[in-house]
This record gives C-alpha cells, sequence and structure tokens, in this order.
C-alpha cells in the first residue's frame, strides 16, 4: 500500500471510530440513529441530546489528545533520534499533576483544572529549558537529566499532597485524575485546549524539513544548513504545547505518545512529512476507542483511561516492537 | 574563494591551531595533511564555518561565514565530516535529496521538478542511479562515501569540503571519489578534503596543507611541502621522500632491525 493509501485509510478508519465512539456507551445507540441526529442537531430527542452533548465533546476530546500526544512524541524522538522518547520527558506531566494534586486538596473549583494543568505543565516545560540551557542552545542531554530529575521531584510531591489531603475522597479524586480520564469534559474545555494543541501542532509542521535532515545525524544535518539550536526550541515548545493542552482535558495519559510514531514508522517509513500525517489520525483513533472502551465495558463505572492504556498498550507494543526490531 | 585569516582555533582553553591563514580559489584542490590530533578536521570545520574561532575569520567570496545564515552558509559550503553514527531508514534517493534542504523556503516540504532533476544527476555523477532505491544502511563503505558525495553535489555549492574522503575504502573506491573530486575542481569548485595517506595528496592536489604543532607549518604545492626535515618534524618520525615516475612520495624510515646486515 502506498503512503498515500494509508493515510487515506487512516482518515477513513477515523470516521468510522468517530461513529462507534459516538454510538457505543452505558446507551447504545444505532449508527443510522446517531446520522440522523447528527445532521439534526436542534430536534430534541434522547439521542441528540447525549450525542450533542456528551458522546461528541468527548470524542472529539479523545482525538484531540490522542492526536497531540502522538505528534508530540513524533517530533521529540526524531529530534532526539531516540524511539524510546515520551513526550512527557519534559516534566509536562509530572508538573501538572502536582499542581492539580495541589488544587484538589485546596479546593480549587473543578472548572480551573484545566487552565491549573495547562499553566503548570507550560511552567514545568519553560522550568525544564531554562535548566538545559547551553550558551544560545538546548542540550538534550541536559534535558534529559532535568526533565527526569524535575519528574521524580514532581511525583514525590504529589504523593506527599495525596497523603496529607485532607479527606480520603480527595486523595481518590487526585489518584483519578492522575489514572487519566476524558469523563466529565464538556465543549466549554476544548476551546484552549485546541487553541494550544494548533499552535503545537504548527510549530511541529515548520520542524519538518530539519527533522528529515536529522535522520542523516546532527553533524550532516548541521552541515545542510539546520539551525540546531532552534530545532531543538521549536520542537521542545512544540510538544511542550500539545502535551499541555492533552493533559489540562485527560490528565495523565501516557504510552500513546511513545506507541504511535512506532505504528506509524511500520506503515509509512521514516519521512516526517508522512509520519506527522498518519501520527494525526492514528492517536486519534486509538484514544477514541479507547475512550469508548473505558467507558462502555463496565457500566456505569469507567476504567481510567490512562490505566486502560496501559494495560491494553504495553503487551500491543512489545509485540509491535519485536516485530520490527529496526524501528527500536 | 575561502580566505582565512589568523585563525586560532581551540576546545575551551586547549588551543589546537593558531595564527593559520589560508587563501583558496575557484578550482583548487587543497589537501590537509597532518598527524592525529593536529586539528585537521577542526580546520575543515572551521573553514566550513562549523567551529567558531577563538581569534580571526574566514570569508566566502568576500563575506565573514560568521555572519551567514545556516542555509545561505550551507548554499555555499557543501561540508562532508567524518560521523561514525549509523544512518538507517532511509533509501540512497531520499539521503541525496536532502542536499536541497538549503535551497528550499522552510513552508516548502516537496521537491520541485528542478529539485528532483539535480538529485538524479547528482546520483548519476556518483554512479549510484542504481541503487536509488536501497536503503542507504545495505550499502557497502565505499558506495556510502559515494552517496554523501552525491548530497554535497545535489547541494550546488560552489565550496566542497570533506573530511577523509577515502577512509574504510580499497584502492580502486578510492582512486574514483578522487577523480570525482578532482573533476569537481577542474570544472570551477572550490575543494578542500583532509586526507592521511600523504602520497594520495601530492597526487590529487594543487596544494598541501602540513598541520602540525599546534599551527598551520606549511601550505604549498606539493613539491615545496614534501622536505624531509619539514615533513619529520611535523610526524615527529624520519620520513623519506623519492620521486619517481614524476610522483612525490613520502614513506616513514622502517627501524633497523638487529642482526641486519648492509
Amino acid at each position: 500500500m502506498t503512503r498515500f493509501a494509508v493515510i487515506v485509510a487512516a482518515l477513513l478508519a477515523l470516521l468510522a471510530a468517530i461513529i462507534v465512539g459516538a454510538s457505543w456507551g452505558t446507551i447504545a445507540f444505532t449508527p443510522a440513529s446517531i446520522l440522523w441526529a447528527l445532521f439534526h442537531p436542534h430536534a430534541q430527542s434522547e439521542v441528540g441530546t447525549v450525542l450533542w452533548s456528551l458522546r461528541l465533546p468527548r470524542v472529539a476530546i479523545a482525538a484531540l489528545v490522542g492526536a497531540s500526544l502522538a505528534v508530540a512524541g513524533l517530533v521529540m524522538q526524531d529530534l532526539l533520534g531516540n524511539p524510546l522518547i515520551d513526550p512527557y520527558l519534559t516534566g509536562t506531566s509530572a508538573g501538572a499533576a502536582l499542581a492539580i494534586a495541589a488544587a484538589i486538596a485546596f479546593g480549587a473549583p473543578p472548572g480551573l483544572y484545566s487552565a491549573i494543568a495547562l499553566c503548570a505543565s507550560l511552567a514545568t516545560t519553560i522550568l525544564v529549558g531554562a535548566l538545559s540551557r547551553s550558551g544560545t542552545g538546548l542540550s538534550v542531554e541536559r534535558m534529559i537529566v532535568a526533565g527526569i530529575a524535575l519528574s521524580s521531584l514532581f511525583a514525590g510531591l504529589t504523593t506527599l499532597v495525596i497523603l496529607w489531603s485532607p479527606s480520603a475522597s480527595v486523595s481518590l479524586s487526585i489518584l483519578a485524575w492522575l489514572g487519566g480520564s476524558l469523563a466529565g469534559h464538556g465543549w466549554r474545555d476544548l476551546g484552549w485546549a485546541t487553541l494550544y494543541a494548533a499552535c503545537g501542532l504548527g510549530l511541529a509542521l515548520t520542524t519538518i524539513p530539519a527533522l528529515n535532515a536529522l535522520r542523516l545525524g546532527t553533524r550532516r544535518a548541521q552541515a545542510l544548513g539546520v539551525d540546531l539550536d532552534r530545532t531543538r526550541w521549536l520542537v521542545v515548545l512544540s510538544a511542550c504545547l500539545l502535551t499541555s493542552a492533552a493533559v489540562s482535558v485527560s490528565g495523565v495519559i501516557g504510552f500513546i505518545g511513545l506507541m504511535v510514531p512506532h505504528i506509524v514508522r511500520g506503515a509509512v517509513g521514516h519521512d516526517v512529512r508522512w509520519t506527522i500525517a498518519a501520527a494525526l489520525p492514528v492517536g486519534a483513533i486509538i484514544l477514541i476507542l479507547s475512550d469508548t472502551f473505558a467507558r462502555s465495558a463496565a457500566p456505569p463505572t469507567e476504567i481510567p483511561l490512562g490505566i486502560l492504556l496501559s494495560l491494553l498498550g504495553v503487551p500491543a507494543f512489545l509485540y509491535l516492537a519485536s516485530r520490527r526490531p529496526k524501528t527500536i | 574563494m575561502i580566505d582565512a585569516q589568523d585563525l586560532t582555533l581551540a576546545y575551551g582553553s586547549n588551543i589546537v591551531l593558531r595564527d593559520v591563514s589560508m587563501q583558496l580559489g575557484d578550482g583548487e584542490l587543497l589537501a590537509i595533511i597532518g598527524p592525529n590530533g593536529a586539528g585537521k578536521s577542526t580546520l575543515l570545520r572551521a573553514l566550513g564555518g562549523l567551529h567558531a574561532p577563538q581569534h580571526g575569520s574566514v570569508m566566502v567570496n568576500g563575506r565573514s561565514i560568521s555572519q551567514m545564515s545556516p542555509p545561505e552558509r550551507a548554499r555555499r559550503l557543501a561540508l562532508i565530516e567524518v560521523d561514525s553514527a549509523p544512518v538507517t531508514n532511509i533509501t540512497v534517493r531520499e539521503a541525496v535529496a536532502q542536499g536541497r534542504l538549503p535551497h528550499r523556503p522552510w513552508w516548502r516540504w516537496n521537491e520541485l521538478p528542478e529539485d528532483e532533476a539535480i538529485v538524479d544527476e547528482a546520483l548519476e555523477r556518483a554512479q549510484l542511479t542504481d541503487r536509488a532505491e536501497r536503503p542507504l544502511d545495505a550499502l557497502s563503505s565505499g558506495e556510502r562515501q559515494r552517496v554523501w558525495v552525491a548530497l554535497a553535489l545535489a547541494q550546488r555549492a560552489p565550496s566542497l569540503l570533506f573530511d577523509e574522503p577515502t577512509t574504510h575504502l580499497d584502492l580502486g573506491h578510492a582512486m574514483h571519489i578522487l577523480s570525482l573530486l578532482r573533476e569537481l575542481a577542474d570544472q570551477g569548485t572550490t575543494v578542500v578534503i583532509v586526507l592521511h595517506d600523504l602520497n594520495v595528496a601530492a597526487a590529487h592536489a594543487d596544494r598541501i596543507a602540513l598541520v602540525g604543532k599546534n599551527t598551520l607549518l606549511a601550505c604549498d604545492v606539493p613539491e615545496h611541502v614534501f622536505q624531509e626535515e619539514l615533513l619529520s618534524a611535523a610526524y615527529g618520525a624520519p620520513i623519506i621522500v623519492r620521486r619517481e615516475e614524476g610522483m612525490m612520495l613520502a614513506f616513514a624510515r622502517p627501524p633497523q632491525r638487529k642482526g641486519a646486515s648492509g
């Protein structure tokens, strides 16, 4: 299959995933009734209310989170030339987790959680960037060390907040957020997250030629006129915006950023033009279907999405990794 | 045209080369030779604008290389360095096509038809047309060296700097690469190569730059650089120079074996 055909197939699969995500749930609807409600948004019906108030915003958030984490993981891996890099490497999720844990413990209104997570993840990335500065550039090695160190520090502090929280219910709220979930989010949460994700994606797109040149090694890329410092800053900022957007509406959802780049490279090769084009729909599909399963498998309770993805993702990832040794 | 003036090259406080000045004209092939660790590759990187000198300047066609943007620098100079990191998951054609990067604005991701024609021509000159769709890591060392030459050809830069173009190559492949570089120089490209083999340098270069003892010891035609005293001092070993069939030959005098007669 040509690369173009793979992208077209992925887009068709995304459409199917959206229909599945909108149809399945505690109350199941037929795809026909879903399609009818989709084209009659103002009709007063149960299916219309569920679709437009609950399912579609959730599917849209899942698509946004999946696509954002997939592209963030992809560009970070390509920048560092290491397929084991996770987009949370810069401490984005750990910073957001600590801020949200503190916000829940101190009784901040839930409506502010997304904004708090976004600010905290951005602040963490800026801190990691400042600690990784080397002259006018960014030292990749320092960034990895700073990201890991700050992540460990924030994880410890988050545990402390959970242990010292005023009640067990507060501790459970924090743990639920840390487990990653799209529950309770609506259209209002999508606005800012979409804006940040769009900015992050825009920056990622500007780095495509440089990332493709980096496939030949940093020295050859420099000789080809790639401004290494500028590319590093742009990619880190792009990954930060994308992961911040995701974390602000979904909590900590791991593995997508690690797994999707491997899947798309297996399908379309390593040219960054094609891998980004494929990562967007593939990341969205995986998260839409995972979220649909998480809320449909054992109603009325939901399996935390982050945990579900770890349970399903680890074996799938190990299988893929064993099949394609060259991508590891 | 490359003009280096009073270069002092260092890594931190460790000065590698000082007081290096040289001018290179269009169509000239210069070989940089010298013992290990003398700063040959550092000098090449400095001429290519990728190692900022502690002192001095490098001008390319009258313009300071430090004032150029990275893409502008890459349009004027193609630099091929020794990079032992494996390059995987890319075909020969994809790799060579990267040579068009400095000529494209950042918003254009795809090759234009004229880019494709230039890439095809570069592949042909490096005798890689039949291997264009093969993975780079499936090629032999010699073929990979030719890929880097093709990449530099696709850059269409008026100056080409190449670090150790014949390393790991057998005589036949080495000769092909050197002939190609000679051909480029004859067509007006300024070519600078770093070589370990003194005799190859003498056979192919218009001038030889000998570095050693933290400075540029000589930069002249092979006949003037191939002085036994000069080379012996630079390499710290007794070197004999001979002229045979019009060629300059230099080789280290082997230590006398005990018990050998005559």
